[in-house]
């Protein structure tokens, strides 16, 4: 796949927005009759998305890519926020109007196993959106299908075969068949090709490029294989913890990222380029629990350029490591839903479950060297949690370790600082005036 | 690659009209099957159509019953009022069921502009409109009696068609009643051979004709895979192949329609009219010939106090009873003739089998769809409404209902003898089991990518249920039913073996085992043990086809095969 080549055939996109999301929120409720803590998918993002552009979503696996590409095309119902395509909210359609409008925005899904009715007909299935919205007669309908056949690189004749009888790549392009039907204007694509061989993702991803510029489609492509998104798409944004980190122009977003949750994701693909010195960024932990985001920057439990009081601007890197997993542990604790039994025991000061948190302290800073400063803070918060009263055991690792990165202070969520030249934004504090840019900051503690 | 020419978008008619060679014997032998029985047919559609009468009637007369309701606590006002309500949501129940049969649709004619669900609500609207005029005329005018009258007449001239057209298995195409002759031979069966062999002649009739008609189902279904479907395969072909190879299954299918084909040809297969041997016997004579050497005529009722087997007396199977009546599989210790018993017993139980599968499966059915579709507080209330009535016990509450109706003669108990009732307890009592079996599957079908694409374009719910997610939880349910209704034969057995299911004079074999139980240490054993040997037998058989179901109808089932259908191939070549 040469890039250059590829570059040059993409269709010329224009500045026309015509998506325009504005702090999009999805919550999830939590299961059962009561509600619950809502699982918080998509947590307030703003973007635009050009006429026949192919804007790239990537992230790790349940940051809320999925969630949020849904959401656009109305398959969930956004909590708050707005979606307006060509300047109608289309979080507001309701019966007919929605039904009108789904037809302008569709989707292609992951699994060609999974979004296929495979006890129908491929003609069947690629004919049942014309059937829904009444498109012309039955006979031009099954024409209409013929055709889409074609087009996707399938044979008419396949009109009345079943699922069953095709490969996954085939199957995928049934699914961009029926995707097609309705000529809609903007499609999301949900992981095309990740489910399918490496030797037929190439064939989709070209036959996408084709379909693209024959019908002047607008793309969403979702993916979390970057080296495709690269090769596809005009623009990317980086999604995490239900917030894009970083938006921008494909090429420059690649090879100088801003964010540094960019900077990590894009140290983790093998490079190609040997003379690079970009060194690999490892990210501890996992990502937090969306029902439970962080305070402040979603990313600052785990990331490399968190801000840092300035007096310890200097710490050991290990030591950091090691208080972000205690506050990680105390939070937990904290959330953690005691039996009645278990806060009996707590007040009567017996063991609970939940184990001594000196067994804890011991594991995380048993072998590191710690500055008097620190030791003192760190026993102080023991002691509180050892008192089961992590509130203010957070309280204390706060004062004592926090910074803007985990909401001290105003605003607590960073806001998206325009970066580069291509209109680039990136949803960090590091942007604003007084600290230093997130890439130097990543070479320094290196 | 085979196949029909690449454009083939004719009806199945039209194929079938450009290639008749296939399709014009098999229609054919189609007809000359229908013209041998046809007699036999008609009848049972007009049974049908009685039962369709009987649930009519119960649909009409529930406004009236809530007006009444409402009367006896609101005052007449309230109460009239309260009636034509109901009639009126009733008649739009089944405008919404028509509107949705129809094929066309009227306000589409009307170019009314409305949204579209305006327009469905227009049109049931409409159609019920409609209904209620039609009803009403009915109702207050004398056409609605003088509609009732021709339907009658109508009802009774083809009930006389129906008995009068000579069908190939009837008891008077091959009579086996008659009488010896003075002279030794027969007098009055088919051929004058003796009664025994007239019958195994008919009985063989009636199982070669259901054969045949199987033959000739396999061979329709053979010819239009063949030469008539749009698709070279299907993965339908894939579980009837393992179907096919499942011996088991086949082994319980096998008895199935033997149950079927007992029940159904009842009258065929008695060797005495269920009539004049256990309803009416006092008021039907047969000939004999006397011990003195003359013919003498006496009721059913009145030989049937000599020929009981209760121990003392035996009528053993394949004998002759003192009267020359032969009995197959003997006498009952009623005096009644077993086999008699047997098959219309087998009637009793099909009906109530399928009645209470049918409509518990459909209550299921239609409630999972429902609840894995929009989850929910739908799904909570069913959750509630099935553990509920699952945490009874099912044998107490269907006891406890059925002696509630049966006491306060409650119309619904007089059909079969409480037959209906209880088919209607049972479906009450295990919808919540077979809506639970089937709850998993339809759980995980909803979460299909299918489905999420059918609403990206729109697709209505009930139409995606319908489409996108009803086959898939069918095969379950299939499985499940099969799998219930030899429970319910064996539940409607046990209630009448005490006494409480179904009472005389409709036949039942829980009863049979229950009269036949005291004498089975005597030479009069063969009663309970035959009617017993028949429960375990069709309930084996029932359950033998609801594994053959699971296993056909799981592919996992077919992973250690190997060979993949042609279909599965000749779809690669792109
Ligand atoms: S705001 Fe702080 S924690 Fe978040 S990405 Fe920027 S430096 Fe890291």
């Amino acid at each position: 796949m040469s890039q250059e080549r590829l570059s040059a055939d993409r269709p010329t996109t224009t500045d026309e927005v015509m998506v325009e999301v504005r702090e999009l929120k999805t919550y999830y409720e939590g299961g059962g009759l009561f509600g619950g803590t809502p699982v918080k998918a998509v947590d307030g993002v703003s973007f635009d998305i050009h006429r026949g552009e192919t804007l790239g979503l990537v992230g790790e696996s349940g940051c809320g890519k999925t969630t949020l590409g849904r959401t656009l095309i109305q398959l969930e119902d956004a909590t708050a926020g707005e979606v307006r395509f060509d300047g109608v909210d289309v979080t507001t359609l309701r019966g007919d109007e929605l039904y009108e409008w789904r037809r302008n925005a569709q989707m292609v899904f992951q699994d060609p196993d999974s979004s296929l009715n495979d006890r129908l007909t491929v003609g069947e299935i690629v004919r049942e959106p014309l059937d829904v919205h009444e498109r012309g007669s039955p006979e031009e309908r099954r024409r209409r299908v013929r055709e889409l056949l074609d087009a996707v690189g399938l044979r008419p004749e396949h009109y009345y075969r079943y699922p069953h009888q095709f490969s996954g790549g085939q199957r995928q392009r049934i699914g961009i068949a029926r995707t097609l039907s309705l000529e809609p204007e903007f499609v999301v694509l949900d992981e095309p090709v990740s489910a399918l061989d490496v030797s037929v993702q190439a064939e989709i991803i070209n036959l996408l490029e084709d379909l693209q510029a024959e019908f002047g489609l607008t793309y969403l492509f979702i993916a979390h294989d970057l080296s495709v998104v690269r090769h596809i798409c005009d623009r990317v944004a980086v999604m995490y913890l239900g917030h894009i980190m970083e938006i921008g122009p494909t090429e420059e977003l690649f090879t100088d990222p801003a964010n540094p949750y960019t900077h990590a994701l894009l140290s983790a693909i093998p490079e190609p380029d040997p003379t690079n010195d970009r060194e690999r960024i490892t990210l501890h932990g996992t990502p937090p629990n969306p029902r439970y985001p962080p305070s402040g920057c979603p990313f600052s439990t785990r990331c490399p350029a968190r801000i840092r009081p300035d007096r310890y601007e200097n710490l050991d890197d290990e030591l950091w490591t090691a208080i972000n997993t205690l506050r990680e542990v105390l939070r937990e604790r904290q959330r953690a839903e005691r039996s009645v039994r278990e806060r009996l025991r707590a007040r009567l000061g017996k063991e609970t479950r939940f184990g001594a948190i000196e067994e804890t302290r011991e594991e995380l800073f048993g072998d590191l060297e710690l500055p008097p400063e620190v030791r003192t803070a760190i026993d102080e918060v023991i002691d509180h949690a050892a008192d089961h009263d992590e509130r203010r055991a957070l309280a204390r690792l706060a004062e004592e370790f926090g910074s803007v990165c985990d909401g001290e202070g105003t605003p607590a969520e960073p806001e998206l600082h325009a970066v580069g030249e291509g209109g680039r934004r990136s949803f960090c504090h590091r942007h604003a005036d007084g600290y230093r840019e997130p890439d130097r900051v990543l070479d320094a503690r290196q | 690659m085979s196949g029909g020419p690449i454009e083939d978008d004719r009806t199945l008619v039209e194929r079938v009209a450009d290639r008749p060679g296939p399709a014009l014997p098999w229609l054919g032998a189609g007809l000359v099957l229908l013209a041998l029985e046809f007699g036999r047919f008609l009848g049972w559609a007009l049974s049908l159509g009685a039962g369709l009468r009987f649930a009519f009637d119960g649909i009409v007369a529930i406004p009236g019953w809530v007006g009444g309701n409402v009367a006896d606590t609101a005052g007449s006002l309230a109460g009239f009022l309260a009636q034509d309500l109901t009639a009126l949501v009733v008649l739009f129940v089944v405008a919404s069921v028509l509107v949705r049969l129809a094929p066309w649709r009227i306000v589409d004619r009307l170019e009314l502009g409305w949204s579209r669900k305006r327009e469905a609500y227009a049109e049931r609207l409409a159609v019920t409109a409609v209904l209620a005029a039609v009803a009403s005329a009915l109702a207050f005018t004398p056409a609605g009696s003088i509609l009732r009258f021709e339907l009658e007449v109508a009802a009774w001239l083809l009930e006389s068609v129906a008995a009068s057209i000579p069908t190939l298995t009837s008891p008077e195409t091959i009579p086996n009643q008659g009488h010896r002759t003075p002279g030794g031979g027969w007098e009055g069966t088919f051929l004058g051979l003796s009664p025994a062999v007239a019958w195994a002649i008919r009985t063989a009739v009636v199982f070669a004709y259901a054969l045949a008609c199987l033959v000739w189902a396999w061979s329709g279904y053979d010819r239009y895979r063949r030469h008539y479907r749009q698709a070279d395969w299907t993965p339908r072909d894939d579980t009837v192949r393992r179907l096919r190879n499942h011996y088991w299954g086949l082994f319980g299918l096998t008895i199935v329609i033997g149950f079927v084909v007992l029940a159904l040809w009842a009258p065929a297969i008695s060797p005495v009219p269920a009539e004049a041997n256990i309803y009416q016997p006092y008021e039907h004579e047969f000939e004999y010939l006397g011990e003195d050497g003359e013919v003498a005529s006496i009721t059913h009722g009145a030989a049937n106090i000599n020929t009981r087997s209760d121990g003392q007396h035996t009528v053993a199977p394949l004998s002759y009873d003192q009267y020359d009546r032969f009995a197959p599989l003997g006498t009952t210790p009623r005096g009644q003739d077993l086999l008699t018993n047997l098959a219309f017993g087998a009637r009793t139980s099909l009906i109530i089998g399928l009645t209470a599968i049918g409509l518990g499966a459909f209550i299921a059915v239609v409630l999972s769809l429902l609840t894995a579709y929009y989850k929910g507080v739908a799904d909570v209330l069913t959750v509630v409404a099935s553990d509920t009535i699952i945490s009874i016990p099912a044998f107490l509450l269907v006891m406890l209902i059925s002696v509630i109706f049966s006491e306060g003669n409650h119309p619904l108990a007089d059909p079969l003898d409480g037959g209906l009732l209880l088919a209607l307890v049972f479906a009450f009592v295990f919808w919540p089991g077979m809506w639970r079996a089937i709850r998993g599957p339809s759980l995980q079908v909803a979460e299909q990518e299918w489905v999420d694409a059918a609403k990206s374009y729109g697709q209505r719910p009930t139409t995606t249920m319908r489409k996108h997610m009803s086959p898939y939880i069918a095969g379950y349910i299939m499985i499940y039913a099969s799998l219930l209704l030899g429970s319910v034969i064996i539940f409607t057995a046990a209630l009448t073996f005490l006494g409480l299911g179904i009472s005389p004079p409709t036949p039942e074999w829980g009863r049979l085992i229950d009269q036949g139980q005291p004498y089975i240490a005597t030479s009069s054993w063969h009663v309970a043990t035959i009617s017993g040997l028949m429960i375990v037998l069709v309930v084996t058989a029932f359950n033998a086809l609801g594994d053959a179901l699971r296993d056909a109808i799981d592919p996992e089932a077919d992973v250690g095969e190997g060979e993949e259908t042609g279909g599965a191939t000749t779809g690669g070549g792109v």
